[in-house]
């Protein structure tokens, strides 16, 4: 009968975009899932210790550089005798950013003229506190921060 | 108590024998122990309880003379053993009693100008308060007869004197201001001198105050900074801006470099004063490079000179790069708010921020290129930042997009569904049997 | 049918693997036992969807749950980088992270409405009464999930809430502190409690949440589906579970995947700031919204009461009420009697009204703080 091929052609018609729908559905869900359990290229996840972008090499003795570290900036600086250290670069007076001063191997804050040692202990001017010290680690041409 | 005095009578007429030969001589640089203390006369003006004697003993309990062995007697003479005031105030063993302003400066100074005595306590203690206080207004005052000025007591206090050290002291950082306006507030004091009595009040308004009172800032200046301690005088025009250069370095040396250091000399301008003001000195804003009401450039720059096109130069650059840093900022704020994760590009935005201070700050060099230099660095920055924004918001819109995606099938298989269902339903009433 | 034998293995041998597979695992007698379930269909069906609901969410938290520990690190120092690690750089990660995050709450939603449901339709009289006290007992446990899991972020909000919560059965005498101090793994919260609240969170509830679920979903085969007093005696239609109530309970769980998708896009969950545990509590601390009746509840009790240290007398309130909770249907005599029981109705009205008002009033900024 012509009705009931019709009722035939349409439950089948129904059946098929049911599960065409629900497959489709579910290739939505799966998809971000399988592509989530792949790894990112950048592995470790941990803001507490920071691989850098900058190569070991990169930095001469008696120099430095402002690299970002968990949001805040860091002064990354090699000593004339070669040593890698990290201090934190917020000048502890009123919070503008440190640089190194390679002719004097000392960190200076261009603001109100503060001064602090390669340890990072305020010697002049009105920075009233010791910038925070970082641990460098070296791995080849890697460079790794972590707080300390 | 004869006793008492009896047992201590010795080693104090030992000592004091010098105090006690001469009148109104140098007191002795090596004090009893501090036990002695000044027993005499601080019983007696105790036990006397009035208001004009007694106050002074009570005080001196704490005062860092009396801790380090000194007496009543080492500044006022006299007899500090004897029972009766007349032996005890005599004369002839060097009572002086109350000191005049005027030879208070050289009393002090017996002691703290005398570099072997002051070793004895403090080695690193400056001993040049004297001359210095000869070169100040006070000083040269005091010599003239005026004696309405303030001596060495008058900040230090006399009889309670704490190091500056301490936070309780008159010149302790945070209280040297009130403790100048207590004479140069009055305006009665003022006027006889030819001074303004609202120093203080400018003071307050300005952010040295608020930076040393509201945030504990102690490097933060006060009256003797700029005016110094002992010398206290107002820095002379040509000085200023070296005064405010000792903490303001960066300032100062672009303004020397500036051709503004050889235009002020000659039209004998205060330096930083001029456009800053010297007490009541508040945030510069942008608008002192305008030509509205805050503008300062236009004191002297008449319109359509080209100081008058420098200033506005400098201000378009520095308004155009702060307007494009808050156009960043607003959009890292809404790609927050919305949920994404926008650290690294707020931190990269920061150096904008850094820019733009020191675009502010090369305005003292009066070169309009030297802003514009500095204001396309911070200007780059912000429209990377503004670039990395709409990248997240392109994520957030991928986000989305993709959701309506999802949404899209899943709504598609509840139509099914529900379809679904009603067929099954329909199959089943009575209709066609199952 | 089936008999050992060689008759059997004949005929096993001619099986396709489809067919050997469901005579091995006895598909069979299950797809029997399913085909028979029915469900009542009266005026109150809708609520039958909600146990399905829950169980649905449970297992969506399971699934993103075990996705999240892919990459979620249990300690002080690297917990709140992992999460934001997860949010900003792993693919879709903000995904699964936030569908967790609105999961868990849609999750305790969803249970206290079955709750609720069950309650209100004298689901636990007899023969139901152990699924109901099962019942009750994983909603403590989804709680546990919540409030363990709440932590795991390491931010401050999570922080200073596990400290206000952790200090709340220090207050029982004489066991209390030894309490508080197995659930922090030491006398503050420290990271060994983001490591305790992890294994508990991970492995601990699961295991007895399964075997309990377990318990609780066999009962309810078991019993059938209860009906409402008013329907019991009549002969109710019917509608077969499957396909047709599956189908429909499909469609809620469509819609809920749905609106946790949407939810992650348009509101995703916050990750705020790290942790400072010597940093001072910033304002407006408060657990999440189906602790904060509770917790709105301590604060009006007065410091004491009659000697008796106020804290204490509330929380011995509390475990007065989870008991009776837990005791409902061996209270109500009425109900397991097959009456109806309208002061036990009106206790739990007034015990929900009261505790939305509590949650209303949480919610409120604190007297002269104005709202950011």
């Amino acid at each position: 009968m012509d009705t009931a091929d019709q009722e035939h052609s349409r439950r089948r018609w129904l059946t098929y975009l049911l599960g065409t729908s629900l497959g489709a559905s579910l290739v939505s869900f799966l998809y971000p899932i399988l592509r989530y359990v792949v790894p990112p290229v950048s592995s470790e996840p941990s803001l507490s210790e920071i691989e850098l972008d900058v190569k070991a090499s990169d930095i001469l003795p008696n120099s430095g550089r402002i690299v970002p570290f968990a949001g805040k900036p860091v002064i990354l600086f090699r000593t004339a005798a070669g040593e890698l250290k990290a201090l934190s670069a917020t000048c502890t007076h009123l919070a503008c950013t440190v640089q190194f001063r390679g002719d004097r191997s000392d960190i200076w804050c261009a603001c109100h003229n503060g001064v602090y040692d390669a340890n990072g202990t305020n010697i002049s001017g009105p920075p009233p506190r010791p910038l925070t010290k970082l641990d460098v680690a070296v791995r080849g041409e890697k460079i790794v921060i972590r707080r300390a | 108590m004869t006793r008492r005095l009896a047992v201590f009578a010795v080693p104090f007429a030992v000592l004091f024998s010098g105090a006690l030969a001469a009148p109104a001589g140098p007191p002795t640089p090596t004090p009893p122990s501090k036990a002695v203390a000044s027993i005499g006369c601080v019983d007696c003006h105790l036990a006397l309880d009035d208001a004009r004697v007694s106050p002074p003993a009570k005080l001196f309990a704490a005062d860092i003379h009396a801790r380090s062995g000194f007496t009543c007697a080492s500044c006022h003479g006299g007899d500090p053993r004897a029972e009766d005031q007349d032996v005890a105030h005599d004369p002839k063993k060097g009572f002086r009693g109350k000191p005049s302003p005027k030879d208070i400066p050289a009393l002090c100074a017996s002691c703290h100008s005398d570099a072997a005595a002051m070793k004895h306590f403090n080695p690193s203690e400056r001993v040049d308060q004297l001359a210095e206080y000869r070169t100040s207004g006070h000083g040269k005052a005091l010599l003239r007869g005026d004696e309405s000025v303030a001596t060495c007591i008058s900040c230090h206090g006399a009889h309670g004197i704490l190091p500056v050290k301490d936070v309780r002291s008159p010149v302790y950082p945070t209280r040297v201001a009130e403790t100048c306006n207590r004479c140069h507030g009055d305006a009665t004091l003022m006027a006889a001198h030819k001074l303004p009595s609202d120093v203080y009040a400018k003071y307050q308004k300005s952010v040295h105050f608020e930076a040393l009172m509201k945030k504990g800032d102690l490097s933060s200046p006060t009256c003797n900074s700029c005016h110094g301690n002992h010398g206290a005088a107002p820095p002379q025009v040509g000085s200023v801006a070296n005064v405010c250069g000792t903490c303001h370095t960066v300032f100062a040396e672009q303004f020397k470099a500036s051709p503004h250091w050889e235009a002020f000399a000659e039209l004998g301008l205060p330096g930083c004063v001029t456009c800053h003001e010297n007490h009541a000195i508040v945030a510069p804003t942008d608008a002192y490079l305008s030509t509205g009401k805050d503008g300062k450039c236009v004191d002297c720059h008449e319109a359509g000179t080209e100081g008058a096109r420098s200033a506005a130069a400098m201000r378009e650059d520095i308004l155009t790069l702060e307007k494009q840093i808050l156009a960043a900022k607003g959009a890292l704020q809404r790609e927050a708010e919305a949920g994404m994760l926008v650290a690294r590009a707020q931190f990269d935005l920061s150096r904008a921020d850094e820019a733009l201070t020191k675009a502010r700050a090369d305005v003292h060099l009066f070169q309009p290129y030297a802003v514009q230099q500095t204001a396309a660095g911070g200007l780059t920055i912000a429209r990377t930042a503004q670039a990395q924004a709409a990248l997240i918001r392109h994520e957030r819109d991928f986000r989305r997009k993709g959701l309506v995606v999802a949404l899209l099938l899943i709504g598609i298989s509840i139509a099914a569904l529900v379809a679904k269902i009603r067929d099954l339903d329909r199959r089943k009433s009575p209709r066609s049997g199952s | 049918m089936s008999s050992d034998g060689p008759e059997r293995r004949a005929a096993a041998a001619r099986l396709s693997p489809a067919a050997w597979l469901r005579d091995r695992i006895g598909w069979d007698g299950i797809a029997h036992l399913a085909a028979k379930k029915e469900v009542p269909v009266h005026r109150y069906t809708l609520l039958y969807y909600l146990g399905g609901m829950a169980l649905f969410l449970f297992l969506v938290q399971v699934a993103t749950g075990i996705l999240l520990l892919l990459y979620y690190r249990p300690s002080a120092a690297e917990a709140f980088e992992s999460v934001q690690y997860i949010m900003a750089e792993v693919p879709f990660g903000w995904l699964i992270r936030s569908i967790h995050s609105w999961g868990a709450n849609l999750f305790v939603g969803v249970v206290i409405l079955h709750m609720a449901s069950v309650f209100f339709l004298k689901a636990y009289r007899a023969p139901r009464e152990m699924t109901w006290i099962s019942g009750v007992l994983l909603l403590f446990l989804a709680l546990g999930f919540g409030f363990s899991g709440y932590l795991l972020p390491w931010n401050t909000l999570a922080f200073f809430a596990t400290k206000v919560g952790t200090d709340v059965p220090a207050q029982i005498p004489g066991i209390g502190l030894l309490l508080s101090r197995i659930l922090r793994g030491g006398s503050d919260v420290t990271g060994a409690t983001v490591s305790r609240f992890y294994g508990i969170h991970v492995a601990i509830l699961p295991a007895i949440t399964t075997l309990l679920l377990g318990v609780h979903l066999v009962l309810v085969q078991q019993k059938g589906m209860s009906v409402p007093l008013s329907v019991e005696g009549t002969k109710p239609r019917t509608m077969k579970f499957v396909p047709d109530f599956l189908l429909r309970d499909m469609v809620g769980w469509l819609i809920a995947v749905g609106l946790l998708a949407g939810l992650a896009a348009f509101l995703p969950w916050e990750l705020g700031q790290k942790a400072e545990p010597f940093a001072p509590a910033p304002a407006g601390i408060r657990p999440e919204w189906y602790f904060l009746s509770m917790f709105q509840f301590l604060k009006y009790l007065p410091a004491e009461i009659a000697g008796i240290p106020g804290e204490l007398l509330g929380i011995l309130f509390f475990g007065a009420l989870a008991a009776i909770l837990v005791l409902v249907p061996v209270l109500d005599r009425g109900a397991s009697r097959g009456q109806p029981s309208p002061w036990w109705n009106r206790l739990a009205l007034v015990a929900l009204a009261g505790a939305l008002v509590l949650t209303f009033l949480a919610l409120l900024p604190p007297p002269g703080q104005v709202k950011p």
